[in-house]
């Protein structure tokens, strides 16, 4: 993002703010492993909507776990196959930084491909329980909540559903393919707070839950109210 | 619709064993926290395994809650998004088939959906289908078959089956927009599909992860016929041309079971049922059935009682209307020989308060299950916020992350141990107690099963997705 920094106090937007969220329903697909091997060729052959669930959806289905969820991929790795290493590169991948589900599959991919090579014993060994691939099929729902200034997005982001604010925060980059948010966006091209928008952008979504995330921009947006 | 009566329980309960306890009478003290007459609650007796009180009629059906009630558990926001799906749908009718009004977890849940369904104007009707003994005893064996038991699938039972099926079929008009078959026992009823221009939705409660070749053989090409087929876990589905869903199932945070209690309501059920809530309260409600070991729970609360001093309650039924329960109540006492820290209660069915009591008043909940199809007593337990140990079977693993949402065990010393780490680690044990309610919340509450049949009902009706 680039831009001026902001000097003068928040102006009318341009635009209003338009809270909206997502509905997910859970797809089963036929890809299933049982083995580190079987997951691989699974993560290569799997559609883009199930790399979405396991990474971005999930962070969304278990918003209220403070540490040690990241996405499936590693807990499974973890709880199922005892690879403690592997399960941290896995958790270490960071969804915001991936404007594509193909790119962020790719990294999986490479990540687990590098185990292997290093590692090939492990291809074989049996899980302890089987990782069965979904996918999620998505729906945009509108809220009514409407922010024509700051102060009423102010109110909205404190009153919409956890899965409004996954959804503006943290799967907005498939949609506007850039390393920002919906919030951000709206604060720098809109409203013209550039630092606001990157101070919300710097907001670290694997160290607390998604309440904790939602009061985090809270107090960023009231910071630039002052 | 068939409305749910209670023609299907017994008309007097009449305990078999001594192992039974006494019964609080819910007249003394109304669950919520306000007398129901006049009268005083009555006074606590602290004897431990009294005479049961008789209780010869079970009360009558609780109507169910409007879909306003649900905003204080789930907030206004997720009302508003399901009420802005089903505008969506204004106009589309659903119709639902299984083969029980009442008794059992299917019954249970369209008891609470289909009105809800209604109240979202989207007009959900719902039919049972009928069928003598011989239909079914044959279904009863085909379930059995499909959790995976041996079964000799003749051609009698088939021609049962099918002509059931197709008597149902004559009987029934599939006018809606949306037919949603409940299990194996109607499955056939897709013959119908000719001559209707609804979708056709499979739902399958059961594990079929281990199906009984011959059953499943002569079952899934009806099953093929479905638009769309939904499981309760990933590991029960099958692999189907069709697209397939995951509808996790589901509790009812308003209902008996599980709604907020009154503290002196769960002070006088422990009074009546000599728990000692000064102490740390162990507990697992389910049948006495082997495949939920409760065996298995007296040995890991005996190893764990060398450590921690704790109580012991196993709340649940089975032993007065089925044989093989009572064969299992009597090795359970057997096994618990005459520790009097160690309560076993054999509830009727009709005990969903005392239950729920029970669960809030417990310091750690056990579900030690060798098989299990989604363990709804372990969602009634997060629910409460109650640290769960639980048997990693079936869908249990859905609910519980170990260490996170809860703490799955594969054997009894698993299971004392992890009742010893709670009892000593309150703390930890709080917190995941409390991530095991927000799982639910998320992921196991009426509210998420209706957004889901409103989303599925986009998708076939409205999007044609599938």
């Amino acid at each position: 993002m680039t831009g001026s920094t902001q000097s003068a106090p928040p102006h009318q937007p341009a635009k209003p703010f338009y809270f909206n969220t997502s509905a997910h329903l859970l797809r089963i697909t036929a890809l299933k492993a049982a083995t580190l091997a079987e997951f691989l060729d699974a993560l290569r052959a799997c559609p883009e909507d199930s790399i979405f669930q396991h990474a971005f959806r999930t962070l969304q289905e278990h918003h209220f776990i403070r540490e040690g969820f990241s996405n499936d991929f590693a807990h499974w790795v973890l709880s199922a196959l005892n690879q403690p290493g592997l399960a941290e590169q896995l958790a270490n991948v960071d969804v915001r930084e991936y404007t594509s589900l193909g790119e962020l599959r790719d990294r999986f991919i490479q990540i687990v491909e590098l185990h292997l090579e290093r590692n090939p014993a492990d291809a074989s060994r049996l899980a302890d329980e089987t990782f069965y691939f979904c996918a999620s099929d998505i729906v945009m729902v509108p809220t009514k909540f409407v922010a024509q200034n700051m102060q009423a997005f102010a109110t909205g982001l404190r009153e919409v559903s956890v899965h409004s604010i996954h959804h503006h925060f943290i799967e907005a980059r498939l949609r506007i393919k850039l390393m920002s948010n919906d919030f951000s966006q709206w604060l720098y091209e809109d409203v013209g707070l550039t630092e606001t928008a990157r101070a919300l952008n710097r907001i670290d979504i694997y160290t607390g839950t998604l309440e904790d995330v939602r009061r985090q921009i809270v107090r960023v947006v009231e910071r630039a109210l002052v | 619709m068939n409305s749910q009566t209670a023609s299907n329980r017994p008309s007097s309960f009449s305990p078999s064993t001594a192992a039974v306890e006494a019964r609080p009478e819910r007249g003394d003290l109304h669950p919520d926290g306000e007398k129901t007459s006049g009268q005083s609650a009555a006074p606590a007796n602290p004897e431990r395994r009294k005479a049961p009180r008789s209780w010869e009629t079970p009360p009558a059906p609780v109507a169910p809650p409007p879909f306003d009630a649900y905003e204080n558990i789930v907030g206004a926001a997720e009302l508003d998004e399901l009420r802005f799906l089903a505008r969506e749908l204004k106009g589309k009718t659903v119709k639902m088939v299984n083969s029980t009004a009442v008794g059992g977890g299917v019954a249970e849940m369209l008891n609470r959906l289909v009105p809800l369904l209604g109240e979202l104007e989207v007009p959900t009707h719902w039919d049972v289908i009928t069928g003598g003994n011989d239909f079914f005893e044959i279904t009863k064996a085909f379930h059995n078959a499909l959790h995976g038991s041996p079964y000799e699938l003749t051609q009698a039972a088939r021609e049962i089956f099918l002509s059931y099926n197709e008597q149902n079929r004559q009987r029934m008009q599939f006018n809606e927009d949306l037919i949603v078959i409940h299990d194996p026992q109607p499955a056939a009823l897709i013959g119908a599909r000719k001559d209707s221009h609804a979708r056709w939705v499979w739902r399958c409660h059961i594990d079929l992860s281990n199906p009984n070749p011959q059953v499943w053989g002569f079952l899934r090409p009806y099953i093929e016929q479905f638009d769309t087929a939904i499981f309760s876990s990933q590991s029960f589905a099958r692999q189907l041309p069709t697209p397939q869903y995951l509808f996790y199932p589901c509790i009812d945070p308003l209902s008996e079971k599980n709604k907020d209690l009154d503290e002196n309501f769960v002070q006088k059920v422990c009074e009546e049922f000599g728990v000692d809530r000064s102490r740390p309260i162990v507990t697992q409600v389910s049948r006495f059935d082997r495949l939920k070991d409760p065996v298995g729970v007296v040995q890991a609360y005996k190893q764990a009682k060398k450590y921690v001093d704790c109580q012991l309650v196993l709340a649940g039924g089975g032993a007065s209307d089925d044989p093989e329960g009572a064969i299992v109540l009597k090795e359970v006492k057997e096994v618990a020989g005459n520790d009097p820290d160690i309560i076993i209660l054999d509830l009727p069915p009709w005990c969903a308060l005392e239950i729920n009591a029970l669960q809030r008043a417990s310091t750690i909940i056990v579900q030690k299950s060798l098989k299990e199809g989604f363990g709804l007593t372990v969602t009634e337990a997060l629910w409460k916020g109650k640290p769960t140990i639980a048997g990693a079977v079936g869908g249990i693993p859905n609910q519980i992350i170990h260490k996170l949402t809860g703490m799955l065990v594969h054997s009894v010393e698993g299971c004392a141990y992890q009742i010893r780490y709670l009892l000593t680690h309150p703390e930890f044990a709080a917190q995941m107690g409390k991530n095991g309610r927000e799982h639910v919340k998320e992921n196991f509450l009426m509210t998420t099963n209706v957004g889901r049949w409103l989303l599925l009902l986009r998708i076939l009706l409205v999007e044609k997705k599938v």
